[in-house]
């Protein structure tokens, strides 16, 4: 799965968490959203495993740096 | 991680509340209640919760309410939990809600300081979920039982100090979460032969906190919600080691709903009166037409047995003081020669209340008892396995909560069961001695019925009907229906499938079914009539129709259609036979009703006229979609 379809699932689950419209790109990260605290994080992590049937390892998700690398690690998950 | 059929039902749920939020659409509130009453997946939960924030800060919702202050305070991380909390008591349970929460395990230091900011709040209600990693034995397996218990006892002593100085100084009441039990195997046999394990001693320190809450703290019991969705799900460890999360995200859904259900309980009674349908809800089969012996209750049959089952649920319910009635679309004494007679019925007479067997809406019939109670509607449960019948009380007596039963009488003891409305916070003499009271009072009253608006509700059903004249293909289903049909029939004359098609081809003869469908489904052939041509009369030889259809204006488009058929016929008179039977008594005044005169009346039969010119077409709410104009 590409980059840009792996972002353009997570705009989906993006609209369903956050309460302000927040536009998906490979360079955001929790920094760019005022609402993105570590919080709202934990839905987050959980709603994107749900939507791509990923489970991620116990500090894998912190150790991206924006959505790019996430959307990365989601794509390198579904291929194996 | 697969999307289960609720995700599909409730995604389109969330398109629907999308497009309200855009257009301000107030039916987003009904759209979000009926979404948040069945989720169970967490990230759609979030969903939910989130579409309503957007719809409070757009200002869809009235505001203005005074809030239900609830404070959340614990040993975890209590974000994003506390958000379902509040979105499942603000929806749930009706109220809007002003939350304070706690910072992670810090409880003990917010409960016991004055001057934190938990009290500055001033808190209603206040939900405590203790530290799970602090509810264990510091000891060794090897320790003397007696000190193991006293070390759990301890625990249980904390934790109720801690609920008092929270009621004391607040005044709130308080809501305290117990322990999880661990899923995994270790430490073996040790996890149950002493109080050592993790497992063990929070069991009993569980039991300990029911045994001994005082009445200000009710227990939300996360031990028995963790065991109900399976103890390995209840538990993400991952989480808990990222952000301190109390409970898996499936559990935090379950716990949430449980603390509005407290909530809600705490200011709402349970449910007094339990209204039961009887064909197919009580007993399997239509007592009318199959009889006593027809009908399936008892051990004799697996469905039988379920429908024993549900009954000795039932009855259980009459123990903690709820009073059971009966509506049923029956002749009276039909209706109760099963609990009269047979010995199967779990339910006997005095088991009812109040007992309505008769042919009037369901929705009067309950307005009816309420009164003859001398109860609120509100306290009453409707519970049918007929969703036409739901739908007209759902109509008429909002007040009134309906449970579809179903088909399956193997889930209808558990869908009461799993409803939350018959739950007693305590049983008292008062509520045992109340079947009695009951019962007397409804044998005093005796009140006459009000009228219902009958037009509205046969228009909201959408009703189509199919007049023909008989075909071959419709035969064997139209000698079935002659052979069984018992209560609606005009004269009972039996007939085999041979005969059927004799008359569907003879051309003295004029006969037809009705076939009808409404909003709920397809009803099918529901009505025969066989009329015979015999010079300038037209007699009326059979008429039956299927009694799940009676009252819903069916009667009087088949009359429209005799007489249709009368004219076509070159008749100028209608004649109606009534042979009456020991089941058919329901139609004896049907002819009658339609503006018949008697013309000869015996023992055996009784002979109806009607002259054709003096009868004006009936206007009805059914749409007739196709009428074959036979000639015959």
């Amino acid at each position: 799965m590409e980059q840009s379809e792996v972002l353009g699932r997570m705009q989906r689950v993006f609209d369903n968490v956050f309460l302000d419209e927040v536009t998906v790109t490979p360079e955001l990260s929790a920094k760019d959203v005022e609402e993105w605290d570590s919080l709202i994080h934990v839905s987050l992590v959980l709603a994107v495993e749900k939507e791509f049937g990923v489970r991620f390892r116990v500090g894998e998700v912190e150790s991206v740096k924006n959505l790019g690398e996430w959307a990365n690690l989601i794509a390198g998950r579904i291929s194996k | 991680m697969q999307k289960s059929a609720e995700d599909i039902a409730l995604n389109s749920q969330i398109e629907d509340l999308k497009s309200f939020l855009r257009a301000k659409d107030l039916r987003f509130y009904s759209v979000l209640l009926e979404a948040t009453a069945v989720v169970t997946a967490f990230d759609v939960a979030i969903t939910l919760s989130t579409m309503r924030r957007r719809a409070r800060a757009s200002g869809l919702f009235p505001t203005g309410a005074k809030p239900l202050r609830i404070a959340v305070v614990g040993g975890a991380s209590l974000r994003p939990f506390a958000d379902l909390l509040e979105h499942f008591t603000a929806t749930l349970a009706g109220f809007e809600v002003l939350l304070w929460i706690g910072d992670y395990d810090n409880y003990i230091f917010e409960i016991v300081d004055e001057d934190s900011e938990l009290y500055q709040f001033n808190p209603e209600v206040v939900l405590i979920l203790p530290s799970e990693a602090r509810c264990r034995f510091t000891g060794t397996f090897v320790d003397p039982l007696e000190i193991q218990r006293e070390q759990a006892d301890t625990v249980v002593d904390d934790l109720l100090e801690l609920c008092k100085t929270v009621h004391d100084k607040s005044g709130a009441e308080i809501v305290l979460g117990n322990f999880r039990l661990p899923p995994s195997f270790d430490p073996g046999s040790a996890r149950f032969t002493s109080l050592s394990s993790d497992y063990a001693f929070r069991k009993y320190v569980n039991l300990q906190l029911g045994f001994r809450s005082p009445s200000f703290v009710q227990i939300c019991d996360i031990e028995f919600l963790a065991n109900r969705l399976g103890t390995q799900k209840a538990i993400d460890d991952r989480t808990w080691f990222e952000s301190k999360q109390p409970f898996s995200m499936d559990l935090a859904v379950l716990v949430a709903r449980e603390f509005a259900q407290i909530v809600k309980s705490m200011r709402q009674a349970a449910k007094k009166v339990v209204v039961l349908d009887l064909d197919n809800t009580l007993w399997g089969g239509v007592v009318g037409d199959d009889g006593l012996e027809g009908i399936e209750v008892g051990t004799t049959s697996p469905r039988g047995e379920a429908y024993r089952h549900f009954q000795q649920y039932l009855l259980s319910l009459t123990e903690r003081g709820v009073l059971l009635a009966v509506c049923s679309k029956n002749d009276h004494d039909k209706a109760v020669e099963p609990f009269l007679k047979l010995p199967e019925m779990v339910l006997r007479l005095s088991d009812i209340v109040n007992f309505k067997a008769n042919w009037e809406p369901k929705s009067e019939n309950i307005r009816q008892i309420a009164t003859e109670l001398n109860l609120g509607l509100d306290s009453f449960v409707f519970v049918d396995d007929n969703p036409a019948e739901i739908d007209i009380v759902k109509q008429f007596v909002p007040e009134v909560t309906c449970i579809w039963v179903g088909d399956d009488p193997s889930f209808f003891a558990s869908m009461l069961q799993d409803s939350r409305l018959f739950e007693f916070r305590s049983v008292t003499k008062e509520d045992l001695g109340r079947v009695d009271l009951y019962r007397q009072e409804a044998k005093r009253q005796e009140l006459q019925s009000t009228a219902t608006d009958m037009g509205a509700y046969l228009s909201s059903l959408q009703m189509v009907a199919d007049v023909s004249s008989f075909a071959s293909i419709d035969c064997p289903r139209i000698a079935q229906l002659i052979n069984k049909s018992n209560q609606f029939n005009l004269t009972t004359r039996r007939r085999t499938e041979a005969e059927v098609h004799d008359i569907a081809s003879s051309p003295d003869k004029s006969a037809f079914i009705v076939r009808l469908q409404d909003r709920f489904g397809d009803h099918g052939l529901i009505a025969v009539v066989i009329g015979q041509v015999a010079g300038k009369d037209f007699i009326v030889d059979t008429w039956l129709m299927s009694c799940r259809v009676l009252k819903r204006q069916v009667e009087e488009i088949t009359m429209n259609e005799i007489v249709r058929r009368a004219k076509e016929n070159g008749c100028d008179r209608v004649v109606g036979v009534y042979r009456p039977t020991a089941k058919n008594g329901m139609v004896k005044e049907l002819y009658p009703r339609f503006g018949f005169a008697t013309i000869e009346s015996s023992n055996d039969e009784t002979r109806f006229g009607l002259d054709i010119d003096a009868y004006n077409e009936i206007e009805t709410k059914i749409r007739i979609q196709e009428v074959t104009h036979g000639t015959k």
